[in-house]
């Protein structure tokens, strides 16, 4: 088990005369074998909280552990690792590159040119590999870049924002990519602004607003931390939920309404006012989306 | 790894050696030396030929002629002379305009003998005429009419010429002309310029290539800094280094084949100590330019954060060049003038044989000085996005990143 774990990251930047908390006490875990995904708005610190996981940016306080232990330098050259910048060299054709990349990562430059054209032809890019990276589309670049961070079989993946412009099918086939490796207990951090996505695709999910975690958990946790909200659709008028105590009418539409409660008590008392009153054609939790606890978190 | 460094280096080698606008660069600054090298030796082999005139009758202009070519052929002067025949004084002169004679050579006494000796020579031409014919043809007609007045006093031109010629001696030991020395320190100075400047114009570049794209943020996880550094310094100084020798070379060659063949062996030795500062010295100043390119945020920023550096290379260039004397003696000792003015010394043969060693040692140390901090600043300043970053703010520690050492 090979965890990647981020305890209580605070990164301030001392720029001009106020110092700034980027990132301010953040702590989590990217577990092994899991999908988890990195959400907030602009500013949240997703970039800064990575950039620090990798080493590229001094941490202020806090640790991060891999497997246990504080990270080494050891590790983190076999994390792989996908920059918020996209671009590589653009003059410089695609296999060169990347075998490049691989060569400095320790790979043999023969087994990096066999895996490198591998992922290559995997991501429907075989023909391109002696095209410069300028010449090609942003979404292949993206793919290009991608495989610059799963090649050599990485300990760990940390991708900053991998799905930003590809098209659906190409998430489709980057996302089977990382499945792919949580499949091999490679614990996967990626970020991302489209909760959709993050809600279709990941077992794990840490919510960041201004520096701080504001929810972190399975998406099913997060969707019941909240007051969960319920249909109640009868035979008539439904305007009477307004006067049930411990009810909160969010949305009352003729015979029908959406409704807060706030506990067992509430809604049993609910529920034998409405029967009170004629039939319950239906009585039904409803599920906030993901976009909806972020929003209530971030709000 | 231990051996990143020489992954970078192979990898900044192989694509600045097929860089296009490097390798044009190159062929045209070949292409200018080989060119200038060819038009001078050329202008020293050719063979000039002169139609000369001479009035039917005058005949102490056509002996003087005849003995000038004579002259010229044994001198080795590299002059032809032809006489034209022409009828008299205007035949002569529209053989001058209409260019069927480049020169008309009067003794002054239309046919007649040469009487009172105050007869006027004259070597007319269309324009002024050529200096070498000029020169050529005074020397003749001096000793000619020399030799008759000797002949009439009864003696001998080299009894009244005996014992008046003046021999030169130069106590320095030193064959070198001096024109060829300031024309060295031209030529080191533009080579050093040309090659700092252009090599480190590209660290840079490269530096802000990888910094832009956060490429360094790859790299800088899988080797140290340290080592990528390493690599792209000593990568551009290979590059810079090879293309010094190879324009030395073509120098040197070139110059084999001229006049100043003779001067080759110190010519030579001037040219391997020059590559030895230079390779020192290219070292800091690749490092330094491998700053500027961390300093810059975005391509468009590298013109801001060289211009010191281009600065400091300019004057260097201006100065060295044109320096003699103590300051010359001063300059030979001070990185990055030494790289130019010690070599020139050299040539000058004014360098006692200890004085180049210490300059190098010098130099050795400011480049090690100039790398420790270098290697420090570009640390500091790689991983800062958003603006351009300043030399004080690179410096300071805790902004930087954990990756360096």
């Amino acid at each position: 088990m090979s965890d990647l774990e981020v305890r209580d990251l605070t990164r301030v930047f001392a720029s001009g005369d106020t110092p700034r908390r980027a990132v301010d006490g953040v702590s989590f875990t990217a577990s092994s074998g899991l999908l988890t995904g990195f959400v907030g708005g602009n500013g949240a610190g997703k970039t800064t909280t990575m950039r620090m996981i990798m080493g590229v940016l001094a941490i202020t306080r806090g640790e991060v552990r891999f497997g246990g232990a504080p990270v080494t330098r050891h590790d983190r050259r076999e994390f792989g690792y996908m920059p918020e910048e996209r671009g590589l060299y653009p003059k410089q054709p695609v296999l060169e590159q990347l075998v490049y990349l691989a060569r400095l990562r320790g790979i043999a430059a023969p087994v990096a040119r066999r895996e490198v054209l591998e992922h290559l032809d995997r991501l429907g890019l075989a023909g391109r590999a002696k095209d410069h990276v300028e010449k090609l589309s942003l979404g292949n670049q993206q793919r290009v870049q991608i495989v610059a961070a799963i090649m050599g079989q990485p300990k760990a993946l940390v991708l900053d924002e991998p799905f930003s412009g590809l098209d659906p099918a190409a998430v489709d086939a980057m996302a089977d990519l990382l499945r792919e490796h949580t499949r091999r207990g490679v614990p996967v951090l990626f970020s991302s602004h489209q909760l959709d996505l993050v809600e279709r695709l990941c077992e794990r999910l840490v919510i960041l607003g201004g520096g701080r975690v504001l929810a972190s958990g399975t998406p099913d946790e997060l969707r019941t931390k909240g007051f969960t909200r319920h249909r109640l659709v009868l035979s008539g008028d439904a305007g009477f939920v307004r006067g049930v105590p411990g009810v909160l009418a969010v949305d009352v539409d003729g015979s029908s309404a959406l409704v807060e409660v706030h506990d067992d008590a509430a809604a049993t008392r609910l529920l034998s006012a409405a029967l009170e009153r004629g039939a319950v054609q239906e009585f039904s939790p409803v599920r906030p989306t993901l976009a909806q606890i972020y929003r209530e978190v971030t709000s | 790894m231990r051996n990143a460094w020489m992954v970078v280096a192979t990898r900044e080698i192989v694509v600045r050696a097929l860089n296009k606008g490097f390798l044009i660069g190159l062929a045209v600054t070949i292409a200018m030396i080989g060119g200038l090298i060819g038009f001078t030796s050329y202008m020293d082999s050719r063979t000039e030929s002169f139609d000369v005139a001479v009035v039917a009758g005058d005949e102490a202009a056509a002996t003087a002629l005849e003995s000038a070519a004579e002259d010229a052929t044994a001198s080795d002067q590299r002059i032809a002379l032809s006489v034209v025949r022409v009828d008299d004084a205007a035949a002569a002169e529209a053989a001058l305009e209409d260019e069927t004679a480049d020169a008309w050579l009067s003794s002054g006494t239309d046919g007649a003998a040469a009487t009172d000796g105050a007869a006027g020579w004259t070597l007319s031409g269309w324009r002024e005429p050529d200096t070498d014919l000029a020169d050529l043809v005074e020397t003749t007609v001096r000793e000619q009419v020399m030799a008759e007045r000797a002949t009439d006093a009864g003696t001998t031109v080299e009894a009244l010429t005996a014992g008046s010629e003046i021999g030169t001696e130069r106590l320095d030991g030193n064959p070198v002309d001096p024109e060829i020395v300031f024309a060295a320190g031209f030529v080191l100075a533009f080579l050093f310029f040309m090659g700092a400047v252009g090599s480190g114009a590209m660290i840079a570049g490269s530096v802000i290539e990888e910094k832009q794209s956060r490429l360094v943020e790859i790299i800088a996880t899988a080797v140290p800094l340290r080592q990528l550094l390493a690599g792209k310094i000593i990568g551009s100084s290979v590059i810079a280094l090879s293309q010094n020798l190879l324009l030395a070379a073509i120098g040197l060659v070139g110059i084999s084949f001229t006049d100043l063949s003779a001067m080759l062996p110190a010519m030579t030795a001037t040219m391997l100590w020059f590559v030895v500062f230079f390779t020192v010295g290219f070292v800091a100043v690749a490092a330094l330019y491998a700053v500027a390119g961390s300093l810059a945020s975005r391509t468009e920023d590298l013109q801001y954060t060289t211009s010191p550096l281009m600065m400091l290379l300019m004057a260097v260039y201006v100065v060295t060049f044109s320096a003699d004397g103590v300051l010359e003696r001063v300059l030979s000792y001070i990185p990055p003038a030494s790289i130019v003015s010690m070599p020139v010394r050299v040539l000058n043969g004014d360098a006692l044989w200890w004085e180049p060693l210490v300059s190098l040692l010098i130099l050795v140390a400011a480049t090690f000085g100039a790398v420790l901090l270098s290697e420090r600043a570009y640390r500091g300043a790689l991983m800062q996005t958003g603006g351009r970053v300043t030399w004080k703010t690179a410096l300071a520690g805790d902004r930087g990143t954990t990756l360096g050492a």
